[in-house]
């Protein structure tokens, strides 16, 4: 019965879904340090009691940055370079989760391909492309 | 609950790291503990965010909504904190459950990956068509134009949930004599373990081309205003492609996992996603949606449109509560 009931299930999603799964559980292990960097580094880049006070009190996203040490607005994948702090290091936890559907997809798509539904594995590649696409900059949403 | 934690070491590792974690921080925080309002300090606002968070995740993965259905209309009523911080911190809330419950969905053959991939597409562009749209409304209309679709939105809501309601059981498992081309060409169509009757359910999508135009539009609302599209997901592949109530919530948390993946990238890069404040909210999301994913597995389908029921109705009433709002200018002091 156990064998019948796997054979029953794609491998295309078995394999998406493993990616992701261990992926984000990796990512969500990242943030957890990031967080405990984040509160016991003495001299932070980025102060939790100031970030917190900061976005509670409703202060702009431009206003958070410009008057936290940092002093200006990141942009592009700017926790790359403070990855050693704790801010860096959380966000970057966060990124990696968010790209964890990336790999997952692309994979996910070769075994679609290779099971003849040619059909989900062009959908799966040019929602890849356009989360990549999203992710390097190239499609800036107007956020603001 | 202790079934589940030995069940899926992962689980207990991430909930065991995170309790020491916390109970670390809360100790031995150098700058931490300044207090934020009346009596909390930075390190007590981030454990609870996690509890409610984590509590928010186990009822959206059951739902297949995603969690930013709740988390966003609340923090927009409640809090005075930037629209931008919420919207990009209430991606991280819509899409982190949906991410790691995407692992036992996919091994449970609950979820289906064409189907996934059927909606992806048509929900990343409407999303991103609705986030353009929404500017450019602003600028004609401005708050009025806003106003009147969330009016609108809120009564078909409404009307989704009341045909869930008058429907009755049909449609945890529905039936149709309607055969549909489209989706057998694609073969669309499954079969999965059902362990609430203890036996195969087998399904077949039909209606498939208005799906996909219902997917363009659940996107394109949802990235219009900010709300993500878990609202709607659900009765679509359930209501209209007759996909049973489980599956289609285990598909629409994995779908909209990956059609907030593109959305949540520009506020990453803009800086608009603080990390400190998303930390416990995704930390909650990931080990609430693994125990919601299993919980999901083993309840009846019932249990489920009933929370869909309950959720479609209460973010319906907080949808028309804030167009009137707006329309008439008065203050309806309803949660």
């Amino acid at each position: 019965m156990a064998k019948f009931k796997r054979t029953l299930i794609p491998l295309s999603g078995i394999v998406y879904g493993e990616i992701i799964y261990w992926t984000t559980i990796s990512s969500a292990i990242v943030v957890l340090f990031g967080t405990i960097k984040t509160f016991i580094e003495p001299h932070s880049a980025l102060p939790p009691a100031y970030m917190l006070n900061a976005v509670l009190s409703g202060e702009s996203v431009t206003n958070i940055w410009m008057n936290s040490p940092m002093g200006a607005v990141p942009n592009g994948h700017w926790y790359l370079s403070i990855l050693s702090s704790g801010e860096g290091m959380t966000t970057a936890g966060l990124a990696l989760g968010v790209f964890s559907i990336i790999p997952g997809t692309f994979i996910s798509s070769f075994f679609l391909w290779r099971s003849n539904n040619r059909f989900f594995a062009r959908l799966a590649l040019a929602a890849a492309f356009i989360t990549i696409t999203s992710m390097v900059g190239v499609i800036p949403l107007p956020i603001g | 609950m202790p079934r589940i934690l030995t069940k899926i070491p992962e689980l207990s590792l991430l909930l065991l790291l995170t309790i020491i974690a916390y109970a670390y921080v809360e100790y031995a925080a150098v700058v931490g503990n300044t207090p934020i309002g009346s009596s909390l300090s930075s390190v007590d606002m981030i454990v609870l965010s996690f509890v409610i968070s984590m509590a928010i995740a186990i009822i959206a993965v059951i739902a297949g909504v995603g969690g930013g259905v709740i988390f966003t209309p609340i923090m927009l009523a409640f809090t005075s904190i930037d629209t931008l911080v919420i919207r990009s911190t209430g991606l991280v809330v819509a899409m982190f459950s949906g991410l790691v419950s995407t692992g036992p969905f996919m091994r449970k053959g609950l979820a289906d990956v064409k189907i996934v991939f059927f909606g992806a597409l048509p929900i990343i562009i409407g999303g991103l068509g609705g986030a353009f749209a929404a500017i450019i409304l602003a600028r004609y209309l401005g708050e009025t134009g806003d106003a009147i679709v969330r009016l609108l939105l809120g009564v078909t809501l409404v009307m989704i949930a009341l045909l869930f309601i008058f429907s009755g059981s049909n449609n945890e498992y529905p039936q149709t004599d309607k055969f549909d081309t489209f989706g057998n060409d694609l073969k669309l169509r499954n079969t999965y373990w059902e362990e609430s009757l203890n036996t195969y359910v087998r399904y077949r999508a039909v209606n498939v081309k208005l799906g996909g135009v219902l997917f363009f539009v659940v996107g394109f609302t949802g990235g219009f205003f900010g709300l993500g599209g878990g609202w709607a997901v659900v009765p679509v592949l359930n209501l209209v492609m007759a996909v049973p109530l489980k599956v289609s919530a285990a598909s629409s948390g994995v779908l909209l996992a990956m059609g907030n993946a593109a959305a949540i990238w520009p506020y990453i890069n803009a800086g608009a996603l603080i990390g400190l404040v998303a930390a416990p909210w995704m930390l909650g999301q990931v080990i609430g949606g693994i125990i919601g994913a299993h919980i999901l597995v083993s309840i009846k389908a019932g249990f489920v449109r009933n929370l869909l029921i309950i959720l479609l109705l209460l973010t319906s009433v907080k949808l028309m509560v804030r167009g009137l709002e707006t329309l008439l200018s008065i203050d309806i002091p309803i949660f």
